[in-house]
Parts: structure tokens; C-alpha cells; sequence
């Protein structure tokens, strides 16, 4: 298990908790250092308790634990929220000169830091979060000039001057708590690796980048803003344009617009989003648009908790729209394969002109993480746009009046593809059941072909492309756990722990949901089947019993909160046990 | 494009279905000959249809086309544009398509700006679902759905349009032939979002707004010798003229830069390389 130490900072919306964590995630990152963040923040620009916590190690580290040993807290109510998670050698940064009056566990080692006189010595009050950065940077024996760097990164566009105060700042903490208090228990090591640190929006805007998207449309909405804001000012560079729409409505209509033009085009959003966006999702899929949509979850139904995790849109993916539509479903499982599934589902997309559902979850949207560079390589990007008439080749596929075939029966689905500007490829498209040459009909015998062959593509899909779990933990165990999406990286590191209680488990985590793996086999042969999701329906669960017409054991959970590994094996761990269904 | 194009070229073999008198097929002639006056052709072209009888001119024009859903035409014609603005973008809707259930999408085109053009069949009825009342229809129309009339003022297209921002603003009327073609081809020339009201008759459902009614109230403004449609102050006097109706091009703003323009959008979005842009590896290197 990776040697780790759990660190946060605390405090009010507005209180610059996001970047001051950032900064310290980035210092540690550069110092060779695996860090994996998560948030904890509320809908409000003011207010409210937030927090940026980080876990490092000098180990992959995947997954929160439930144990806090560092924290920076810059109000009573993030001691109080964290209680749970710190424990007796934990430490905890405040400022004894603010106006609250610090109420922590007598056995927690309280470090009184004056980060705001300090911050004022240093040249500005503004600065009292960088002064406890360094206060972090003593009590954890790790190098102040590992966040010079992040300092610069972060303030460089401001100056020269802001950038040395802000050294400063750090400097005054880091001599307060070496004068003022002894040596603490912790150290962080640094290493000579290098690491990048991304969230799973921005893993997802650079897939697209990547992949030649050049044209996102979308409409700003939590968790799924962050792709919209990365490719802005980035994907212009490569030609591109992203447009903020006037509502989900238009975004979606703006993408299949862009899309039929030809360009590889997607939009982003959550549930409220999607909402309005399945008016559109049948126009795709018998159009027969290639359009990348991805679908950022957050907890719902309705407003739900917008800044909380959940898995509960797998169904409305999958089923959403009126009708029968033909369609992929993606959900990536960590940081690193939002960048490689989105690069996939716009192959997906174009090669069986189909649209494709790119379903990720806040909990890896918004966490940062390491990874090696080489795990974005861009060499390794390959791209396949099917089957695109020029202006020789359309001559193939016009029928003996001349007109092109875009929606040709063709043996395996796929219709040759004509982008507008090919010379005798113009054809309409629609909404309405329509002949070979896009045109309305409702004729009994073409109807039929029609849905069959947008249905026959997913078959060629299904057997064309490679739809395999990932797998981890021990292969030949009889106890087989199931996930999907970020739940990964929590169930990675709790098959460390379970081992630790003497317990193997075989782990699945199923990226495509559709076309998904047949597991039926798998979870035939297996004693214990336990399906992981985070949410209350057991959307996935409810699948796989389908497909292998058996009954699987659910671990779910809808609090809002990710798993974490040390809770998840002990959820396990209960339903191994026999508790049938485990509500975390 | 080719300068041998004839407005025929972009006549599809398939035959209307709309009500013979139909306002709508004079409305689509004038829009294939302004498309062809203005040298398109129909490999160069996509139009952009909605739902409603209006909605199934993609079917009888032949160009690049797609119907959509109901009411988000204009978003698909946006996106189309931007992603390659080698291609004459040409939306088509009805009044409940445009000004009911994508009136927020009118909104927000006008003021984007994009370079197409929007040619709404204005019949003031729904004409598909066989006669209840649109949001242009009179206030004391009586239809199926409002037997007593709507009892609404119904939306000024026109004043909406120039309320948010809009750069183009014409009226026409599918029955003069001469002039519709006329003002929608200004439309198309129109450096923006050129967009065209116009009066297309529903023999079936409407007898009120009828050929006649328009033929003997429309007042045509090329006719009115001190019309100046660069002037703001009196397109905006005329359209909120509540005692008649007008036909011509209501107001054009000259300096109209259109939307990708202002963002520097001029390639075709569809052109991209075999694998990731070369500089790729920048992306990754921003986030050590």
C-alpha cells in the first residue's frame, strides 16, 4: 500500500481554497510526486465550506482515503466537517489572530500559524493562504523551493513582484512553525520523475483537441464547464471554435449542424443538459450524424446536488430519446482514459456514423491527478473518419439518376459519407424515416431496411472493435467485483486493502457500456458477483443481471460522495460476508 | 462555383405535397433563383429546414440539406457555417418554427450574426397540424385551439428582430415573384444574419391573411422614394407601425461584420490531419 499523506485545505467559498490547492498539488507534482485531489464545494460563489484535499505519495496513488493528517483549516467548519477523517497524529494550520475561536480535539496537534499578518509582512494580507503553504511545506519536511515553481505558474502573469512576495510569504510560514514548533512526524521525499497533473474535463478537452474535433458547442454547466473553458483559447490554435450557446437545446443542434459540415464537433454538459439535449439525440442517429456527446455526471434527479458525484444518468444514456436509437456508450474509467476514450469515440463516431455518449462523472472530472506524460501520447493517436466520399469516389454510390446514396443499405450498415462541397453528393438528411437518398418515405419494406441497417452498424461495431474490460486483482479468484467509470481507481487500491485482510478479488471495469463486454461467463463462474456503482437504482447492476441472467450483489452509493478505497473494501468485505445489498 | 448554375438545379425530382396555392411554393422558386442568381450551386449550398409544411422544402430543393427537429433550425444552420464558411447557408422555417418553440434560438442568431440567411414562411397559422393559431396570428383569429381568438398580440418578427440587434431585416411576399427573389438575394448578400419575413399565404387554413388581404395593404418600400434602410430611427418607426404592412428590405446595417469574422474563423473545420496536430505533445507539456 503507498505511503501516503492525506492533505487539505479548508475554508469559505472565495477564500482562494481551489487555486491555493492547485498550487501545492503542482509543487508536489513537480517534486516527483503521485498526487490525486478531490474537492469538496458546494454551488456558491461565496460562502459555504469548500476544500481542496490532496493525497500524495511517492506510489501511484488512485483513490481519497478516509484519513486526513495535514490540514489547513481557515474556518471552525472545516474541522468540524473533517472529524471524521483526521485522527490523533493529524496536524492542523488556523490562524489563532482571526476572529473565530478554534475548537480542536485536544489529541490533534494544532499548529497556530498568523497567516494574515504574516501574509501582511510579506506585502499584502491577500497572500495569508501561500504563508500556510509554507507553514505545509515545514510540518511535512518537504523543500519551500518546490513551490517556488507553482508560485510562478500561478502568478507569473501578474509580476515579477507578486511572484517574489508570494515566495516570501511562504517563507515567513515555513520560520514560524520551524521557530515555533518542533519536527513533525511526516516527510515528504521527492523523486526525479516527471509528472503532468490534469482533471478528467480537461483529459476529455485534450482527447478532442487530439482527435480533430475543431467545433464544441456548449452551454456552461457544472461539473462539465472545465472542457468547455479548456478548449477556449486552446482550439483555436488548431483552427477550431467553441461557441457558447444560447441553451443545451442549441448546443446540441450547433455540434450536428458543424457535424454535418464535417467537422468532428461535440458538446458537453450534466444532467439538466441532457435533459434538453435528448430532444435531439433521434435527429443523430437517423441523420446519421457522427456527434460526440459527452455527458459530465453530477447527482441528481432535477437539480439534484450539482456539485456532488453520482453514476446516475447510465440509463438515460443508454435509453434516453423517444423511439429505438442506435447509439454508443462510452464511459471512461480514470483521469487518463477521459483523453483516450474521447480520441475513441470520435473514431466511434465517424466510422459508423452514429452518435456516441461519452459518459464521465464529477468525481474524476474535477480531480487532478498524476500521470507520466507518455500516457498522453500523441503519437498513439490515431484517427479514422470511415467512409468519406471524394469528388471520384461519390460516383460509386449514385443511383442511376445521378443522386448520391447517403443513407445506402449497405451490407454492413455503413453508408458512404458525402461532406457538403463534394461535387454531386448533395443529399438531404432528416428526422423522418426516409429512403436511401435521405428522403421522407413510409413505406412498410424501406422502413425496415432503414432501422435495420442503422442497426446492423452497432452489430459491425460490436464485432469490428475491441470492447473489453479492464481488468485487475487476482484472475482466477472466485470473488468478482464489477464497475464502471471512476470507481476504478478507489476499487484498484481496495483490492490492496482486502489482500491486507487476506481477501482476492477479480476486478472488472467495464469502460463501454454499449456496446458493453458479454460478462455473462465471468459472472457464471464466479462465486461472489458484487457490482460497484455509485448510485441507488444499481443502473449497471440491473444490466449485467440481464446479460448473464443471474443475480449480482450491489454495492451502492448516492451520499454525493466518491468511494473511497479503505471504505469501499470494507463494503466489499460486508457483502462478501452476505449482506446482499450494502447502501454506503 | 459554377456560373452556369440555373435556379432549376436546385429544384429536386420529388413533388411538393403542400395545398395547391400554397404560399410556400412561391416562397421556395424565389429562394432557388436567388441562390443560383447569386452563383451558387447545390453541392455548395446547404439548407437547413424545420418541422411544419414549411419544413419540407429540403425535400423538394436539392442542394445539401437537413430537417431537423422542431423549432432548432437556426442552430443547425450556425453550426454549419462556422465549421465551413465556403458553404452558402440558407435556414427555412415556419411562424410556430421561428417564433414559438425556436423563438429563443431567433433571438440569439439575430444577435450572433452568423453569415446565412433565415427565410421564414410567415402563413400566420399552423397549417401541418391543420389549422390551430401561431404566434403571428391576429389577436380575434378564431382556430380550433382558440375558438374565441387568442386573445394575444401576436409577436412582431420584425421588431423582435431588430430588438436584438439584428444586422438585416426584410418582409416579403411570396406571390411577387419578382421582388421576393429580390429581397431574399439581398439577404444572401447581406455580409451577416439576413433575415427574411415573408408573407406565404395558407389557402387552407387562413382566410384572413390571405393573397388578397396582402396584395391590397402591403406597402412596398423600394416604392417609398425616402426610405433609407440604413437608417435605424425609421426602420424601427416602420416596424412598430401598427396600421400597415411593409415589404423590402426594413433595415440593413452596412458595417454588419459577421460572427466569424469577429472570431477569426475562415477555414474549413473539416480538413484535419491523420493523427493529432504535431504540436500535440504542447497540450500535455502545459499541465507538467
Amino acid at each position: 500500500m503507498a505511503e501516503d499523506l492525506n492533505w487539505a485545505i479548508g475554508g469559505e467559498a472565495g477564500d482562494g481554497i481551489d487555486s491555493t490547492g492547485k498550487i501545492f498539488a503542482q509543487a508536489l507534482s513537480r517534486a516527483g510526486r503521485h498526487v490525486f485531489t478531490s474537492k469538496d464545494f458546494a454551488s456558491r460563489i461565496r460562502g459555504g465550506y469548500t476544500a481542496y484535499k490532496i493525497r500524495t505519495s511517492t506510489e501511484n496513488v488512485q483513490s481519497v482515503v478516509d484519513r486526513l493528517d495535514l490540514l489547513v483549516a481557515l474556518t471552525q467548519r472545516t474541522i468540524d466537517e473533517n472529524l471524521d477523517e483526521l485522527h490523533e497524529d493529524s496536524v492542523i494550520i488556523y490562524d489563532g489572530e482571526r476572529s473565530w475561536d478554534a475548537e480542536i480535539p485536544e489529541e490533534m496537534n494544532a499548529v497556530d500559524v498568523p497567516l494574515k499578518s504574516l501574509a501582511e509582512d510579506a506585502g499584502g494580507a491577500i497572500m495569508a493562504n501561500t504563508v500556510a503553504l509554507g507553514a505545509a511545506c515545514e510540518i511535512a519536511s518537504f523543500p519551500i523551493e518546490n513551490l517556488d515553481e507553482s508560485l510562478e505558474k500561478r502568478f507569473g502573469a501578474k509580476g515579477e513582484k507578486i511572484v517574489e512576495n508570494n515566495k516570501e510569504a511562504a517563507r515567513l510560514g515555513r520560520d514560524h512553525v520551524q521557530e515555533n514548533y518542533g519536527e513533525f512526524d511526516y516527510e515528504l521525499e521527492t523523486t526525479d520523475n516527471d509528472y503532468v497533473l490534469l482533471n478528467g474535463d480537461e483529459a476529455i478537452g485534450m482527447g478532442a483537441i487530439a482527435a480533430g474535433c475543431r467545433f464544441y458547442s456548449g452551454y456552461p454547466i457544472t461539473p462539465a464547464t472545465d472542457v468547455m473553458e479548456y478548449l477556449t483559447g486552446r482550439i483555436e490554435q488548431y483552427g477550431g471554435t467553441v461557441v457558447q450557446a444560447e441553451d443545451e437545446l442549441s448546443a446540441i443542434n450547433m455540434a450536428l449542424g458543424a457535424a454535418r459540415a464535417g467537422a468532428r464537433a461535440m458538446t458537453a454538459t450534466s444532467g439538466p443538459g441532457i435533459d434538453l439535449m435528448t430532444e435531439t439525440f433521434g435527429l443523430v442517429a437517423t441523420s446519421e450524424t457522427p456527434l460526440v456527446i459527452a455527458d459530465v455526471m453530477r447527482s441528481g434527479p432535477s437539480t439534484g446536488m450539482p456539485t456532488k458525484q453520482e453514476q446516475g444518468d447510465l440509463n438515460m444514456a443508454l435509453y434516453g430519446g423517444h423511439g429505438e436509437i442506435p447509439r454508443f456508450v462510452v464511459a471512461p474509467t480514470n483521469v487518463a482514459e477521459c483523453f483516450h476514450k474521447t480520441v475513441e469515440a470520435f473514431n466511434l463516431a465517424e466510422k459508423y456514423q452514429t452518435p456516441v455518449f461519452l459518459v464521465a462523472d464529477l468525481a474524476m472530472a474535477v480531480t487532478e491527478q498524476t500521470f507520466a506524460p507518455v500516457e498522453f501520447d500523441m503519437d498513439d493517436v490515431e484517427i479514422d473518419r470511415g467512409k468519406v466520399v471524394d469528388d471520384e469516389s461519390v460516383d460509386e454510390w449514385l443511383d442511376g439518376q445521378g443522386r448520391f446514396r447517403a443513407h445506402a443499405d449497405t451490407e454492413d450498415g455503413i453508408s458512404p459519407r458525402a461532406l457538403p462541397g463534394t461535387v454531386d453528393g448533395a443529399h438531404m438528411s432528416t428526422g423522418l424515416e426516409h429512403d436511401e437518398l435521405g428522403r421522407r418515405t413510409e413505406d412498410t419494406d424501406m422502413r425496415v431496411r432503414q432501422v435495420d441497417k442503422r442497426e446492423r452498424k452497432v452489430e459491425t461495431a460490436r464485432e469490428r472493435e475491441d470492447w473489453s474490460p479492464r481488468e485487475f486483482g487476482a484472475e482466477d479468484s472466485d470473488n468478482l467485483v464489477i464497475s464502471w467509470g471512476s470507481n476504478e481507481g478507489a476499487m484498484q487500491e481496495a483490492i490492496d486493502f482486502l489482500e491486507d485482510d487476506g481477501i482476492d478479488v477479480r476486478f472488472l471495469s467495464v469502460p463501454y457500456i454499449f456496446p458493453r463486454p458479454d460478462l455473462s461467463e465471468e459472472i457464471r463462474s464466479a462465486e461472489n458477483v458484487i457490482v460497484v456503482e455509485e448510485n441507488k437504482q444499481g443502473q449497471f447492476a440491473d444490466l449485467l443481471e440481464h446479460d448473464a441472467l443471474e443475480r449480482v450483489q450491489r454495492v451502492n452509493k448516492y451520499n454525493g460522495v466518491r468511494f473511497k478505497a479503505d471504505e469501499l473494501a470494507d463494503d466489499i468485505k460486508a457483502a462478501l460476508a452476505g449482506d446482499a445489498e450494502v447502501k454506503a | 462555383m459554377s456560373s452556369d448554375v440555373r435556379f432549376t438545379d436546385f429544384k429536386s425530382d420529388k413533388q411538393p405535397t403542400w395545398c395547391p396555392g400554397c404560399g410556400d411554393f412561391g416562397t421556395m422558386n424565389g429562394m432557388m433563383k436567388a441562390l443560383a442568381n447569386t452563383g451558387n450551386s447545390p453541392d455548395d449550398t446547404f439548407v437547413v429546414a424545420g418541422i411544419g409544411c414549411s419544413g419540407k422544402i429540403g425535400t423538394y430543393m436539392h442542394s445539401y440539406a437537413l430537417h431537423g427537429v422542431h423549432g432548432r433550425a437556426l442552430p443547425v444552420g450556425a453550426g454549419v457555417k462556422l465549421a465551413n464558411p465556403d458553404l452558402e447557408v440558407m435556414v427555412a422555417g415556419g411562424d410556430g418554427d421561428g417564433y414559438s418553440i425556436g423563438a429563443g434560438h431567433f433571438v440569439h442568431a439575430v444577435r450572433r450574426n452568423v453569415d446565412m440567411t433565415y427565410v421564414v414562411m410567415d402563413n400566420r397559422i399552423y397549417g401541418l397540424t391543420k389549422g390551430q393559431a401561431s404566434p403571428t396570428s391576429r389577436e380575434d383569429f378564431e382556430t380550433s385551439t382558440t375558438p374565441e381568438g387568442s386573445k394575444q398580440s401576436p409577436v412582431n418578427p420584425l421588431a423582435l428582430a431588430l430588438a436584438s440587434g439584428a444586422s438585416f431585416i426584410a418582409q416579403s411576399f411570396s406571390s411577387d415573384a419578382m421582388r421576393h427573389t429580390e429581397i431574399v438575394q439581398k439577404a444572401i448578400e447581406h455580409d451577416g444574419f439576413g433575415f427574411v419575413n415573408v408573407f406565404s399565404p395558407c389557402v387552407t387554413f387562413n382566410d384572413v391573411d390571405t393573397y388578397d388581404y396582402f396584395r391590397d395593404s402591403l406597402v412596398d418600400l423600394s416604392e417609398e422614394e425616402d426610405y433609407d434602410p440604413t437608417d435605424r430611427e425609421q426602420a424601427k418607426e416602420t416596424i412598430l407601425d401598427a396600421d400597415k404592412e411593409y415589404m423590402g428590405v426594413l433595415y440593413q446595417d452596412e458595417d454588419s461584420v459577421p460572427y466569424s469574422e469577429r472570431h477569426g474563423l475562415d477555414s474549413d473545420m473539416s480538413e484535419i490531419p491523420d493523427g493529432a496536430p504535431e504540436d500535440a505533445m504542447d497540450l500535455v507539456r502545459e499541465f507538467y
